[in-house]
């Protein structure tokens, strides 16, 4: 391994558990203005996870060892999927780091242990969110791989750190194929970070209830890792929309002024993206839950055209 | 950046917007975001003739643009709007035969087909060119998914729509695959308006005399918001 890229690791892991929490807590903001209420600090998860480190966790009387180790293993698999997304800085891919399939996997198997970890303490609103989020999943499933297919056509990369460096060193001028890139990752960005039209991230106790529900019975440091492992994956899949649809900025040698130059532009971007989720969350109502194949039909009909222009064309 | 390829970019954008809107208009059960995504649709229409007229310097895309401003930006969908507003229809969740969903992925089916028929039938000299062999393709799909759309709803209104946004994929094959005579995109265009005015009428002044006709436009679903009101 060589030394630019191990701390490419550092760099990024660190930015990305950093940041994450910021845009959980960003997203939430512009949700309360457009309700018009003042909403939370903007460094309230913050606040929230540093609080839940502290307090002890407990476990339901029928917990197996999946409630201990889920909250580890989706931690670990999200940080891992968030070094094959290069958030402010881009160099050579190592290894199989960056790897799409490999990338899809790691968020799979988060999302699988969460939904084992839903199901293990025995209480039935658990159940239901797990059965939810494996039904949604396996909806979802075909489209994310459309859309990253699509990905890998457009440029001609299975490998997501070199896509990265391809949008930076062409700058990607606006073509045809990234605007509809852009609403599929979108789509999938609000589906796979559990968001309105899909599931209501503010409800609890409440029979509509997906992501919710599975980390309903996680307390304490579990609670806080399993937060933190969505918020992470949130800001991951925010920087993949990013870094190739609008990659300006992005730093492609290490030194400390283009990083520091990085990283702030990334802020700005992904507040923008994260002003943008937060109104379309706004305006719109969750949808039925049979209804909701045809948004995800939405992204597959614009990433398979993808494929198609790319191919034809 | 040259004037070809910054055209080429652009008109590929618009597009991509083209097949944007007929998306939603596939998949919407909104009437009124309905009529204004058609709008938009024409709107980008309007681009593309604008970009063209820019590009070649032919005079009759400039009135092919204009047109398409005039009557399908601003009035039919004005109409449209106005008749909506009499007959308080807001939703059209009915669907014959196909789902949203279906409706969608047979229009990528049918997206393909064309490309490969065209493909085959075209002559070389458009087929090189991929714009304007793109332009057809996405023409004629824009008729097709029109045509689904009029007969995928179950509301009058909405059927109306699908037809206008055939009419749309006509005026985008005219555009790039042949020459259009403009006379009979004029003629087309004022087809359109007497259909808008024709369907105003139906919808909303005739029942006051024939009771013949109000009961037909109760079982086309045209009325049943109406009397419910009364």
């Amino acid at each position: 391994m060589t030394t630019d890229f191990f701390l490419y690791c550092i760099i990024n892991t660190v930015c990305v558990a950093l940041i994450a929490p910021l845009f959980v807590s960003l997203v939430k903001k512009v949700k309360a203005w457009t309700q018009g209420r003042q909403g939370p600090s903007l460094f309230q998860t913050y606040f929230t996870l540093a609080k839940l480190l502290k307090k002890e966790v407990i476990y339901s009387k029928d917990a197996s060892w999946v409630s201990r180790a889920a909250p580890w293993i989706c931690i670990a698999a999200t940080l891992s999927a968030s070094l094959f997304v290069p958030l402010v800085y881009v160099t050579e891919p190592m290894g199989g780091i960056g790897n799409i399939i490999l990338f899809l996997y790691l968020l799979v198997l988060a999302r699988f242990f969460m939904a084992l970890g839903g199901l293990d303490a025995g209480s039935s609103f658990g159940g239901m969110g797990s059965s939810r989020e494996m039904s949604i999943s396996a909806v979802i499933e075909p489209t994310t791989i459309i859309v990253f297919a699509a990905l890998a056509f457009v440029f001609r990369s299975l490998n997501i750190i070199d896509m990265a460096s391809i949008a930076a060193a062409t700058g990607t001028p606006v073509t045809p194929t990234l605007i509809l890139l852009g609403i599929s990752l979108f789509i999938i960005l609000i589906v796979e970070t559990a968001r309105i039209p899909v599931d209501n991230p503010e409800t609890h106790l409440e029979l509509t209830m997906i992501h919710e529900g599975m980390i309903l019975e996680q307390s304490g440091r579990n609670l806080a890792l399993l937060e933190l492992s969505s918020a992470v994956k949130q800001v991951v899949l925010m920087g993949l929309l990013i870094n190739l649809i609008v990659p300006w900025g992005i730093a492609t040698s290490l030194s400390l002024i283009p990083l520091a130059e990085a990283i702030g532009i990334f802020i700005v971007k992904a507040a923008f993206l994260a002003l943008i989720i937060g109104l379309f969350e706004s305006s719109m109502a969750k949808m039925r839950f049979f209804r909701l194949p045809s948004l995800f039909m939405m992204a597959f009909f614009f990433s398979t055209l993808i494929i198609i222009i790319e191919v034809f064309a | 950046m040259t004037d070809a390829a910054f055209f080429d970019g652009i008109v590929k954008v618009l597009f991509v917007c083209v097949i944007v809107t007929s998306a939603y208009i596939i998949t919407t059960k909104n009437l009124i975001s309905l009529v204004r995504v058609y709008s938009l649709q024409s709107l980008v229409l309007f681009a593309i003739a604008l970009a063209l007229w820019w590009y070649t310097n032919e005079p009759v895309l400039l009135a092919i643009a204009i047109l398409t401003l005039v009557f399908k930006v601003l009035l039919i969908p004005y109409f449209i709007a106005s008749i909506q507003e009499r007959i308080r229809i807001k939703r059209d969740i009915d669907f014959h035969f196909l789902s949203p969903t279906s409706s969608l992925l047979i229009s990528l089916g049918l997206m393909i087909a064309i490309y490969i028929t065209l493909s085959r039938i075209l002559p070389g000299s458009v087929y090189n060119d991929t714009l304007f062999f793109f332009g057809a393709v996405i023409g004629i799909s824009l008729v097709l998914m029109g045509m689904m759309v009029t007969f995928s709803r179950k509301r009058a209104i909405t059927k109306v729509l699908g037809y206008l946004s055939m009419e749309n994929g006509v005026l985008l094959f005219g555009i790039f695959a042949t020459e259009l005579p403009f006379i009979i995109e004029f003629l087309i265009v004022i087809d359109l308006v007497i259909l808008i005015l024709l369907t105003t009428i139906l919808t909303v002044g005739i029942d006051s005399t024939l009771e013949e006709y109000h009961n037909r436009l109760h079982r086309f679903y045209l009325w049943e918001e109406m009397e419910e009101s009364s």
